[in-house]
């Protein structure tokens, strides 16, 4: 691999890396709208039940950051220990 | 006793501690002021005894395997990507997590769960955005990885006092908090609790080093996790395995009702959730203690699994909170065995969890998780010990002063010395603001983290236009500015100074201090014209390389 090709790799990745990490804050910091009138419907009740759009969100953000990660990792499943990825 | 009538006649004593502010309740361990000792449990100090009998075993045989420095601060690099992952959670799920959120959710129910998520959401971002390049740029910590492709010893110096300053802090809160805690579960003496704790961690760390610190952790979070899910388990079962019953329980026990199931108990302004959520997130990516362990692994590979695995565990421990916490609220507020004549907690709303396991599962259960909180401080505190040793012995002595070539006997000689002065101080350290509020001191860590630490680490990975002067004037008003924030802020201007009014509304400014560091950072960076400059810029393209494709693959070694 020539030194241009591997710095479009390196490009490749980096957008990817601040991709994935664009998206976990946005999502993160998504969390603010419980506390905003925007955001007053995640305080009702889901159908009958006691739990709350706010506590689904919370459980939610962490099943989709698992998620994120794992799908991360799959994306970079070629990694060797002495290469890029 | 009737129930309700207890519950009318402690309802101010508990509205009063919903206003608390969140810098009461964020304590290490939570607990200020005076303590009521607990009748000791001798389940708990059973389990205990044998939880040091057993690490002090491991210590025994990690001693046999620390021969080097390398050894010492990252255990040769032979840990796997699984064990490591499994330690990151046992050095990072502290008693604060546990206890903290657990009684912040007894108190304002939903809102104690902010702390969860911020302390979970920096993992993800750990994977995406440092394990795999800081892993590939240092050997031993993190400041390693800064110091690669600017100035030495310039930013060696500045990022060292900030490291130093980030453990220190975080030691005395631990300590402090570890003092009132086992005062409190064992009917331990305050300075007896301080120093058994600082003894038995020199000896993991001063003998066994990070490979020592390393199963402490490892055997520490599978304790905590176990002790966690049984609790959940317990919880769920006297809830008919229905969350729903759980939480319609939990709004009928608590005086907001079902308020707690949203948010807005505790916290009401947005700004100073974004605050918490900043300082936690970035915080945990510039804590010394916590980037130290990606070095502790064979390669980047490995890295990356320990913090996809560090996530996993990390996860499933918060997501089992949300039934302790609401389990707290449906199981504690309608035993009146649990509160005092004055018609407060036991212990303070930190001890809910521990409430919560004699209600559901009796002296036992109760015994195993005050064993397991005491494990939960000595496994925190060697983190923080290894660390704190490795920043002067490894970054101080072998990197500036003799400015990388170290006598190899002399710096493991040192380390240990460090160490066992690292362990005097923090008893010292823990006496002496054993009567003070420590919130403060539990939140400038993560503060400070976030507005020096991770904005060096993050541009000198990611921008190519960082100097070494950038790099130093971003770092210095980043601390500056974030002690100066904390100072004329509630925490200390209004509780340890006694000012009516703080000057600075917000406890956690690293949403303010955080852009400072990295405006001031760029604004010099692309302003310096100097020959250093030049270097520094020229320096990353090499350094990148060798960050996505390891030490041998890199094409030229970084100027100096």
């Amino acid at each position: 691999m020539t030194e241009q090709q591997r710095l479009e790799a390196i490009r490749r990745k980096t957008r990817q890396r601040l991709g994935f990490a664009l998206l976990v804050l946005v999502l993160y910091f998504a969390y603010v709208l419980n506390y905003l009138p925007l955001g007053g419907f995640l305080g009702e009740r889901l159908g009958d039940s006691r739990v709350t759009g706010s506590l689904l969100m919370f459980a939610g953000l962490i099943v989709v950051f698992i998620i994120l990660e794992l799908l991360f990792l799959v994306l970079n499943r070629g990694d060797s220990p002495g290469k890029g990825g | 006793m009737c129930l309700a009538g207890h519950r009318v006649a402690r309802l101010p004593v508990l509205l009063a501690s919903l206003l608390m502010p969140l810098r009461q309740a964020l304590a290490a361990g939570g607990i200020d002021g005076e303590v009521q000792r607990q009748p000791l449990n001798p389940t708990a100090i059973l389990m205990f005894l044998l939880f040091v009998a057993a690490t002090l075993g491991i210590s025994y045989w990690a001693s046999r395997r620390t021969r080097s420095s390398r050894d010492f601060y990252t255990a040769g690099g032979t840990i796997t990507g699984l064990q490591n992952g499994t330690a990151i959670a046992g050095d990072f799920m502290s008693a604060a997590s546990f206890l903290g959120i657990v009684g912040l959710m007894f108190l304002g129910g939903f809102d104690g769960l902010v702390l969860a998520l911020g302390a979970f959401s920096a993992w993800p971002l750990m994977l995406f955005l440092l394990a795999k390049r800081v892993r590939n740029m240092g050997s031993y910590t993190f400041i390693d990885v800064v110091s690669q492709r600017l100035e030495r010893s310039a930013i060696r110096i500045v990022v060292l006092v900030s490291s130093i300053v980030v453990v220190i802090l975080y030691l005395i809160a631990q300590m402090v908090g570890a003092g009132k805690l086992i005062e409190l579960l064992f009917g331990l003496p305050y300075e007896l609790a301080v120093v058994l704790v600082s003894v038995l961690v020199l000896a993991y760390v001063t003998f066994g080093g990070m490979l020592a610190t390393t199963w402490v952790q490892i055997i520490k979070a599978v304790l905590l996790i176990t002790g966690v899910t049984l609790t959940a388990f317990l919880v769920m079962r006297a809830s008919d395995f229905s969350l729903d019953v759980l939480l319609h329980n939990a709004a009928l026990n608590h005086p907001r009702g079902e308020a707690i199931l949203a948010a807005g108990v505790l916290f009401k302004d947005p700004v100073q959730i974004a605050t918490i959520l900043v300082s936690m997130v970035f915080g945990t990516l510039g804590l010394p203690h916590i980037l130290m362990r990606l070095f502790t692994v064979p390669n980047m590979l490995e890295a990356k699994k320990s913090a996809f695995y560090a996530s996993l565990f990390m996860g499933y421990f918060y997501l089992a909170l949300v039934l302790v916490g609401f389990g707290a609220v449906a199981m504690v507020y309608d035993r009146p065995e649990f509160f005092g004549p004055d018609g407060q907690l036991i212990g303070g709303s930190n001890m809910a969890a521990i409430h919560l396991a004699t209600a559901v599962g009796g002296d036992l259960l109760t015994g195993f998780m005050s064993a397991v909180t005491f494990a939960t401080i000595l496994a925190v505190v060697a983190g923080l010990t290894v660390s704190g040793a490795a920043a002067i012995s490894h970054d101080l002595y072998a990197q500036v002063i003799r400015r990388g070539e170290p006598d190899i006997r002399t710096e493991l000689k040192l380390t240990r010395i460090t160490t066992v002065c690292i362990g005097i101080i923090a008893v010292i350290l823990g006496i002496l603001f054993q009567d003070e509020n420590v919130a403060f001191i539990a939140t400038m860590p993560m503060v400070v983290a976030a507005s020096v630490n991770f904005p060096v680490l993050f541009l000198s990975l990611f921008w190519s236009g960082l100097t070494t002067r950038g790099a130093i004037a971003g770092a210095l008003v980043g601390l500056f500015s974030s002690v100066a924030l904390i100072i004329v802020g509630p925490q200390v201007w209004v509780s340890v100074l006694g000012f009516g009014q703080a000057l600075f509304p917000y406890d956690y400014p690293a949403l303010f201090t955080l852009p400072l560091a990295l405006g001031v950072t760029w604004v010099v960076s692309v302003s310096d014209r100097s020959a250093r400059a030049v270097i520094d810029r020229r320096n990353y393209h090499d350094l990148l390389i060798r960050s996505e494709y390891g030490p041998g693959d890199a094409v030229k070694v970084a100027q100096h």
